[in-house]
């Protein structure tokens, strides 16, 4: 009595597999048993259309027990945590749940955060934003700085090496 | 006929737009023996109607023409139409200027020319219209059902709390069918026994019920409203009177243990005399004569024992096969099904490796009345299986075995993995290889969700093969959700077969008249408008024997074609069709090629008093399909309303001749 894919030989990572239900059940959504690959999230997904990014696979592979195959690929970073997968689904599962539970267990497992998710911190971590925006460009092509346009000046963290502190202490809680 | 009105209709916009109606009604004025041409805007409704019959009253009518839709819409409309003016409904002809005219051409000269000509043949053939009366045949207010399992239980119950008669003929030594072989039922898990046995015990007691249980239908002849029916009693060499189904006989029999129990899909054993389940109906003792040492060697013992211990002295050896005849005014068919052999797909092992089971199997297994008391183990070594693997679909939806879908498949498999998990616990592997879970039924989709949320492990796709290795069956599954091959190792593996038509229903089929589609299954009248009825009139099919369906469905089914059947029963008379064959004696050269085309075993030879023979037509079988007319080589086969001067008046017409 074993299943097991015969491509990778791996088997059913059982225990994970109730970690990440029990998360779902915590977070009240529904066991990712239920899932019935409608793919509805997958229909709708933004990640999907850009980077790949197939939600109802991963409950598939979730459903499977077949989780180190997705710590492992890059393409649970991919999510952009929009939540529409877990406004719509018909069974009321959580793919977006999941894909944080995944990128949990990434960093626990120290992987490799890919390039521009590490930049990203970074910026984080030094200003307090993914992207310091001073100026926006309009539709015809005008700049428009942020005093032209009466709006004050972006906060940004007056002391940043306490603020960096906070955040590495939050990260080390899960997402 | 001298006297004919013709009335056109506009049938709104239909005819109207492109057939000049007025134009119509001019030409048909002129046309000989017409006294009356009128135009109204839709001649079936009540206004038209009365127009139709005030003009026959005014000018004495004695034929009418109505041109307007096909007579397959509005004939019978008319008809009555005409009849409620005191003619006889058969003086009516029906020019259809619409399906073949207005709405097939374009042009509206050419297609007023065109219904000019489809009246004036009307006219023509009306002229020679003979009126036709409807002979009257008595109905024998009895049904017979055939089939005890729950469709046909149902049929009778229903039919004989109307007080009705009924016959119910079942094959079996008891009444129950498949249903009884059923540990729950989808999607409630209502025991089987539990809601069956009530309604066996209804049919045993009912007053108004004949069971022929261990018989079997023989021959029927006869037609709607008057079936003779010949059935053969089976012998059980056991006095049906005298048996109390104490089972002191099944204990004592020399081959008890022996047998192949059919009952329990011959998982286990019974002995040569046996009653097949506790709350069998009728609760009587059989002797299986193939298996039966005194029956087949003449000595068991120094003497049966069976005999010996049979306190009641029912056991009776001299007992033959007998012949039962009766009448009846209907037949419901419900026959049921058979589940395919899954030994007809080699390639998953079944019949090869005895822990490949299917679920009827599987059903048996888990039935605390089984064959194991309710213990499920592997069959091979009777162990608990620790892991448990459905294939659905074997045979169905498969162009090489059956093309269709069981129905029954996915749900069964479903149910059987919540008994698995309820009997056998949570550590259990249960997985369930599908092509897709069809759970259309009410409160089935719930039913499937609560099975995914019991550690159900489902793989979307068929398995191509069930291989033995040294440590169990395995099973190689591509599942398209994951898009992975997975190897499966696995104790039990359960095929879900097709369902299929009972193994001998091309027989029954002959025997009852009612014909089979291309699949096997008794083939309904029309798939959506009369799912009971048959093409032979006064039987009705309900049940799997008409196709692939759950209890609800058979439930449904059985009681609708009794509500169907009983439409019949309570009338004293039938009025039978008169647009029927007849045979001109003197042209009759008893060729009998007329009865090798009809398809209703309408025609008979009969001897005549000069030993020559003559077609004679059964006109309560005969449908008017006009087969024999026209395969006749004389001439003397003739169709009431269609005989040849009257069709050859039309032709006439239509080709400028007259």
């Amino acid at each position: 009595m074993s299943i097991k894919d015969l491509t990778s030989m791996a088997e059913a990572q059982v225990e994970l597999r109730e970690e990440i239900n029990n998360r779902l059940l915590r977070l009240q959504n529904e066991l990712s048993d239920y899932c019935f690959q409608c793919a509805k999230c997958t229909s709708g997904c933004e990640a999907h259309k850009l980077l790949e990014l197939e939600p109802h696979k991963i409950m598939a592979l979730l459903k499977r027990g077949l989780i180190d195959e997705m710590v492992n690929s890059d393409v649970i970073w991919t999510c952009m945590s929009c939540f529409k997968c877990r406004e719509r689904c018909p069974q009321k599962v959580s793919p977006v749940d999941v894909l944080f539970a995944l990128k949990n267990l990434a960093v626990m497992g120290g992987k490799q955060i890919p390039g521009n998710y590490t930049s990203m911190l970074q910026s984080i971590l030094s200003m307090g934003l993914i992207q310091d925006v001073q100026e926006v460009q309009t539709r015809d092509m005008k700049t428009r700085r942020r005093e032209d346009l009466g709006l004050p000046r972006v906060s940004k963290p007056k002391d940043a090496s306490k603020f960096q502190m906070v955040l590495t202490k939050l990260a080390v809680e899960k997402v | 006929m001298d006297r004919i009105g013709v009335f056109v209709c506009h049938c709104g916009v239909n005819i109207a737009a492109t057939v000049d109606v007025d134009e119509v009604v001019d030409f048909a004025g002129k046309l000989d023996g017409v006294v009356v041409s009128k135009s109204y805007k839709y001649m079936c409704s009540d206004n038209g109607a009365n127009l139709i019959k005030e003009s026959i009253k005014k000018f004495k009518l004695d034929g009418v023409v109505v041109a307007s839709c096909s007579p397959q819409m509005h004939e019978h409309t008319f008809r009555r139409v005409v009849e409620e003016a005191g003619l006889n409904p058969f003086v009516l002809e029906i020019a259809n200027i619409r399906e073949q005219c207005s709405w097939v051409h374009p042009d509206r000269k050419e297609a007023t020319e065109k219904a000019k000509l489809l009246v004036k043949g009307a006219v023509a053939k009306v002229r020679l219209l003979e009126p036709l009366v409807r002979e009257k045949v008595k109905v024998t207010p009895k049904a017979l059902v055939v089939g005890g399992g729950i469709a046909g239980i149902q049929a009778s119950l229903d039919l004989s709390e109307k007080g009705f008669h009924v016959y119910l003929v079942e094959k079996e030594p008891s009444i129950g069918g498949r249903m009884a072989q059923l540990d729950k039922t989808f999607p409630t898990l209502d025991c089987a026994s539990c809601i069956l046995t009530p309604k066996m015990m209804d049919v045993k007691n009912h007053p108004n019920i004949e069971l022929f249980a261990y018989s079997e239908v023989v021959s029927v002849d006869g037609s709607i409203g008057n079936y003779r029916v010949k059935v053969v009693r089976k012998p059980r060499y056991v006095d049906f009177d005298k048996c109390t189904g104490c089972g002191d006989c099944v204990n004592v029999c020399r081959m008890k243990g022996k047998v192949p129990d059919e009952f329990n899909m011959n998982l286990g054993k019974r002995g040569a005399v046996y009653i097949p389940f506790p709350q069998a109906i009728p609760l009587k003792a059989t002797i299986d004569p193939e298996q039966c040492l005194f029956l087949r060697y003449g000595k068991c013992g120094r003497s049966p024992a069976c005999q010996d211990v049979c306190e009641a002295e029912a056991i009776d050896f001299t007992q033959r096969e007998e012949l039962v005849e009766f009448e009846v005014g209907v037949i419901v068919v419900a026959t049921g099904y058979d589940l395919l052999d899954p030994s007809a797909l080699y390639e998953y092992g079944y019949s090869r490796y005895k822990d490949v089971i299917t679920t009827l199997e599987l059903e048996r297994l888990i039935s605390s009345s089984g064959p194991t008391g309710g213990e499920i183990v592997c069959p091979s070594d009777q162990r608990k299986p620790g892991s448990v693997t459905f294939v659905l679909c074997v045979g169905s939806r498969d162009e090489t075995v059956c093309t269709w879908c069981c129905r029954v498949g996915c749900m069964t498999a479903l149910k059987q993995a919540y008994l698995l998990r309820e009997h056998l616990g949570d550590d259990v592997e249960i997985n369930i290889c599908y092509t897709d879970i069809r759970s259309f039924g009410k409160r089935y989709e719930e039913f499937y969700r609560r099975i995914r949320g019991v550690k159900t492990n489902f793989f979307r796709g068929r398995p191509s093969e069930v291989k033995e290795k040294k440590d169990g069956l395995t099973i190689d599954v591509f599942d398209t959700m994951t898009n992975k091959l997975f190897e499966i190792k696995t104790d039990l593996v359960v095929l879900v077969p097709a369902v299929v038509p009972r193994n001998d229903s091309s027989d029954l089929g002959k025997i009852l008249h009612v014909s089979r589609g291309a699949d096997g299954f008794f083939l309904e009248a029309h798939p959506k408008l009369k799912p009971m009825d048959t093409f032979t009139d006064g039987i009705f099919i309900a049940g799997c024997c008409q196709g692939p369906k759950d209890i609800q469905d058979s439930v449904a089914q059985a009681s609708g074609a009794a509500s169907r059947a009983a439409n019949i029963l309570s009338k004293e008379e039938l009025e039978a069709e008169p647009l029927i064959a007849f045979v001109d004696e003197d042209f009759c050269s008893g060729c009998a090629t007329c009865v090798s085309v009809c398809s209703f075993n309408a025609i008979e030879l009969m001897k005549k008093e000069d030993n020559k023979y003559v077609a004679r037509v059964v006109e309560a079988l005969c449908k008017g399909c006009g087969s024999c007319v026209a395969a006749c080589p004389s001439g003397a086969m003739q169709q009431k309303g269609f005989k040849d001067d009257q069709i050859l008046a039309v032709v006439d017409v239509l080709g400028g001749e007259a």
